[in-house]
């Protein structure tokens, strides 16, 4: 784990410097590394999905644009999720105004996302997949983030730890509560799917 | 049971992505015997996948890379600002740090010996007293040393050794002082050098026009054809391939 924990913090550094250097395909294989994870922070703070990669695209755009300033590449994971954080904010401020501006009332989650099931996620149907995200989305910030770099993006709690600047023993204890409250609440549906 | 407490922490571990290969392997023969453990480990499985799955992008992470790099190489506004500080300082601090104390010393040295009394030359990417006043379109910017164009925008710094390319459609103008400018028109290319100790301009091809503050000093503008001085308070030069 600790080998592959230097591999991956080397080669995101090599990308960096690469990308830094005009090499946009570099910038290209950090895309390819982190997409899945962006998508499913911004999915874990709005509900349309359209609306994630399109969140997960700007949030990539201004890291582009920002790559000069990040301080330490070993910890670009951890700085992506900081910036679609920020680009979830910005949006979800959009639409607020928007909906001011239009005089309507927030629309229900459940309303927003009326998109079929993708052959990406043959397991779950529709309905499914809306409670999951629904129930992520209903726990406090810091434990959705774990659960998406956990189970999305595939980095252990020490990795996770590395990449947000906290200590290992936080991390794991966030990470286990989330576990935990998700078991609980998603019981029912695991059932289900078992059946 | 103290078997299975044993089991128990290895799933912990598992969640938190810490468990070892060999430590998997013992966990999974034990789950073939232990049915608890097998259910508990399943559902941990479970639970991990379902998440994955309902958190799964509908782009695949392939086309994703690739319409952002595309997009990036269409749209010169995305251009890579280039890496003045941060992640060089960043990655050699202690280089850093040690090059001060060196600096430090050798200036201490300089003074002590009486040398230090000679002008330091001006750097060849030396920040210039010209601003950017305004900018329509896309124009683009590239500082000596690098390889990588940006997109310049109003307010931002102007170093010698800068080249600027406009594009179709654009056009932008320099502040050289508090009355005088130069405007790039469309399709053109102007670089700033240092010739003769004096800031210069190097119209490469295109045009621009310089308007001067009456009365004013001699004014230049280089062009690959030759060198053209102003004669009035305003002036357009144009450099074309013919």
């Amino acid at each position: 784990m600790a080998v592959e924990l230097k591999q991956n913090m080397a080669g995101d550094r090599q990308l960096v410097r690469a990308a830094l250097r005009g090499e946009t395909s570099a910038f290209g294989a950090i895309v390819e590394r982190y997409w899945n994870m962006v998508v499913a922070l911004a999915l874990s703070k709005v509900s349309d999905a359209a609306e994630a990669e399109d969140i997960a695209q700007e949030s990539f755009l201004k890291a582009y644009s920002q790559l000069a300033g990040l301080r330490d590449p070993s910890r670009l994971a951890g700085w992506l999720s900081k910036i679609t954080a920020q680009q979830c904010s910005n949006s979800l401020r959009k639409i607020v105004r928007h909906r001011r501006a239009l005089g309507c009332r927030a629309a229900p989650i459940e309303a927003l996302d009326e998109r079929p099931a993708m052959a990406a996620n043959p397991g779950l149907t529709q309905n499914q997949i809306r409670f999951v995200r629904q129930t992520v989305r209903r726990l406090p910030e810091k434990f959705r983030t774990m659960i998406v770099m956990r189970f999305v993006a595939d980095l252990s709690t020490v990795q996770i730890a590395e990449q947000l600047g906290k200590r290992p023993g936080t991390v794991r204890v966030r990470l286990h509560r989330a576990y935990k409250l998700l078991r609980k609440d998603l019981a029912p549906l695991l059932e289900e799917v078992e059946s | 049971m103290m078997t299975c407490e044993k089991y128990k922490n290895l799933i912990e571990k598992y969640v938190e992505g810490t468990i070892s290969e060999r430590q998997l392997a013992e966990l999974k023969t034990h789950t073939q015997t232990c049915e608890s453990c097998r259910e508990e480990f399943e559902r941990c499985i479970l639970l991990q996948e379902t998440i994955k799955q309902a958190f799964s992008s509908r782009t695949s992470a392939e086309q994703a890379g690739a319409s952002l790099v595309a997009r990036l190489s269409e749209e010169p506004n995305l251009r890579l600002p280039p890496a003045r500080f941060g992640t060089a300082l960043y990655a050699g601090k202690r280089a850093a740090i040690a090059a001060g104390i060196l600096l430090a010393v050798g200036l201490f040295l300089g003074f002590a010996l009486g040398r230090a009394g000679k002008p330091a030359r001006t750097p060849l990417t030396a920040q210039v007293p010209i601003s950017v006043d305004k900018i329509e379109g896309t124009v683009l910017v590239r500082h000596e040393g690098s390889d990588v164009w940006q997109a310049l925008e109003a307010g931002s710094n102007i170093y010698l050794g800068d080249t600027f390319h406009s594009t179709a459609k654009s056009a932008f103008v320099l502040k050289l002082d508090d009355v005088s400018t130069l405007e790039l028109n469309q399709n053109s290319m102007l670089v700033l050098r240092l010739y003769n100790d004096e800031i210069q301009f190097f119209l490469e091809h295109g045009e621009c026009t310089a308007s001067l503050e009456s009365p004013h000093g001699s004014f230049f503008i280089n062009t690959p054809h030759g060198r053209v001085e102003a004669l009035g308070t305003e002036f357009t030069v144009t450099v074309t391939d013919e």
